[in-house]
């Protein structure tokens, strides 16, 4: 992988990556994806992908009410908030 | 041994004193929890309960109710859990008590929890050496006899191999054993709960605990009530330990020379105990390292997207625009090993290169089921060592994270095809102990378990640390 195709990756990946870190990482990735490139020698025609083993089907969980509520636990997780919502940066 | 000795040691004064002292000489030397609390009163009626009063350490990527949940990740660092995983609400109706949460790699990335970014983890048995990964503090605190067993989980050896590097048993449960409720998420389609104990019947009785299916995970099956028979088919009964057949793999390369002694002697101990031993090839096994990391990272790249700084986790409050605060504050939160591997899902997932690799790997998934399947036909079980070598020193030149990864390699299979395995204890070689793993077919723990036992008596009881004292 070259310096710009880890460029986009770090973009899609929402990463900054300074000058020292681009240099590390071109090299990690470079390495490790040419060792992923050892797979192309497997022969996998009529072999189906396996996504999740024993996942057998959808499960819905019976409609009911619960006692519990989390929501205020989770809204004091929020590293800025005004009551109930959470604080972000000006979007507009 | 069993765990009822450890029943209601928190309640009694005297033992309670005891332990504690026990417990802080040790975790000063070894570091294996980033959170702990001795003095909380054992709320449990100790005699009554199956593991009534029981302590147990629990890996901190596992939500445990009013504990810190850092993943050992400083994007996580002050995050408190709200709620409870599945596995250690079961394990507390069941009496146990949750003392602290084990150190490890961040996010689970790793094979020496030296990649935690927030406390070092030593091996007991050799303070300069490391515990193994990721779930490196869970092996520690028990092999140190801090708690009798402890949560892990293993998304591609995670427990096997930190169980192997200090001595102690460790259950990668079949995929959707245990739910998964509660666990953070790094490879979904790959991870389970497992067990670190100190016996063969801790490990047992922890995973009839925490086992079954949860309506809080979709993914968490049904388990059926004995092990699945030679054909597969659930509720027969297993086949006896002493006459198993026990597949071995031939021609193993790169082991350390301790490691390749240990696996030959371990095949002698099964045989001369009347399991039939079978030489078998296992092809795909040199393929399993390249399509567990392409899965591994894709999925983690995936999981990981939700630290953005906006709802929970660290938050770089300097950035001036919403997207530089989510930008900057993954930059700053996660470390490196996690960034490369996000960096890695990211571009396996990039449109134009998913055949190339993520479905490529998918399809090698499914041979090395195939793989699994063949050899389960004929054979019970399969013996396996966990890692080519034993425990390393901490910053060991020889074995980066590059060549970390390739040594999963007798791991990583096992998560691929979904099935279980359970690492035990040898009779260590140049002071270290050294881990054989067991594998079987999905459902066949308790099969696992009856073969693990059979060595465990041979030896007496597994070897200790030393300083390491029973209660």
């Amino acid at each position: 992988m070259d310096i710009h195709e880890l460029r986009i990756t770090a973009e899609l990946a929402m990463l900054d990556l300074d000058e020292r870190e681009m240099k590390v990482f071109e090299a990690e990735v470079s390495k490790t994806l040419e060792y992923f490139a050892q797979m192309n020698a497997v022969d996998v025609d009529g072999l189906e992908p396996t996504t999740h083993v024993l996942m057998e089907e959808n499960r819905a969980r019976e409609d009911r009410t619960r006692d519990e509520n989390l929501s205020d636990r989770l809204l004091e997780e929020a590293p800025e908030r005004q009551g109930r919502h959470i604080v972000i940066p000006n979007v507009l | 041994m069993s765990v009822d000795p450890w029943k209601g040691i928190l309640k009694d004064t005297q033992r309670h004193s005891a332990y504690l002292r026990y417990f802080e000489e040790w975790e000063a030397r070894i570091g294996s929890f980033l959170e702990y609390r001795l003095s909380q009163d054992d709320p449990s009626d100790s005699g009554r309960l199956p593991l009534g009063g029981v302590p147990f350490g629990v890996k901190d990527n596992i939500a445990v109710e009013g504990y810190h949940c850092t993943c050992g990740s400083k994007i996580l660092k002050d995050f408190t859990s709200p709620y409870s995983a599945t596995a250690v609400n079961r394990l507390k109706a069941a009496g146990a008590v949750p003392v602290g949460k084990c150190n490890l790699d961040e996010f689970g990335m790793g094979s020496s929890t030296d990649n935690s970014a927030l406390k070092k983890t030593h091996n007991p048995w050799d303070v300069s050496r490391v515990a193994g990964g990721s779930s490196g503090g869970s092996a520690a605190a028990v092999a140190a006899g801090l708690v009798p067993f402890a949560l892990g989980s293993d998304t591609g050896g995670s427990v096997r191999q930190p169980a192997a590097f200090c001595g102690v048993y460790g259950l990668k449960p079949t995929y959707g054993a245990v739910s998964r409720y509660g666990l953070v998420a790094y490879a979904s389609s790959l991870e389970v709960v497992g067990v670190l104990a100190d016996t063969v019947d801790t490990a047992r009785r922890v995973f009839d605990v925490i086992k079954g299916q949860d309506e809080l995970d979709q993914s968490s099956a049904l388990y059926p009530g004995l092990s699945r028979d030679r054909g597969g088919n659930p509720g027969a009964a297993p086949p006896a330990a002493s006459t198993a057949r026990i597949a071995v793999v031939e021609g193993l390369e790169g082991l350390s020379p301790e490691v390749e002694e240990t696996y030959r002697s371990s095949i002698d101990f099964y045989k001369a105990a009347g399991c039939e031993i079978q030489p078998v090839s296992l092809p795909s096994l040199d393929y399993a390292v390249a399509a567990y990391y392409t899965i591994a990272t894709a999925e983690a790249s995936a999981n990981l997207a939700r630290y953005t700084g906006i709802r929970y986790g660290y938050r770089d409050t300097g950035a001036v625009t919403m997207e530089e605060m989510v930008r900057s504050s993954r930059t700053k939160g996660f470390g490196d090993e996690v960034k490369l591997r996000i960096l890695l899902g990211t571009y396996v997932l990039r449109s134009g290169f998913q055949d190339q690799y993520y479905g490529r790997a998918q399809k090698i998934r499914t041979a090395i089921r195939n793989d699994f399947d063949r050899v389960f036909a004929a054979a019970d079980l399969l013996l396996m060592p966990v890692f080519p070598v034993q425990a390393f020193p901490h910053g060991d030149t020889s074995l980066d994270q590059f060549q970390q990864k390739l040594a999963d390699k007798f791991t990583v299979a096992a998560n691929l095809a979904g099935i279980p395995a359970l690492s035990f204890p040898t009779a260590p070689r140049n002071g270290l102990p050294v881990g054989m793993q067991l594998l079987g077919p999905v459902f066949s723990e308790q099969r696992l378990f009856a073969a693990a036992e059979i060595h465990e008596k041979s030896l007496g009881g597994i070897p200790r640390p030393h300083g390491f004292r029973s209660v």
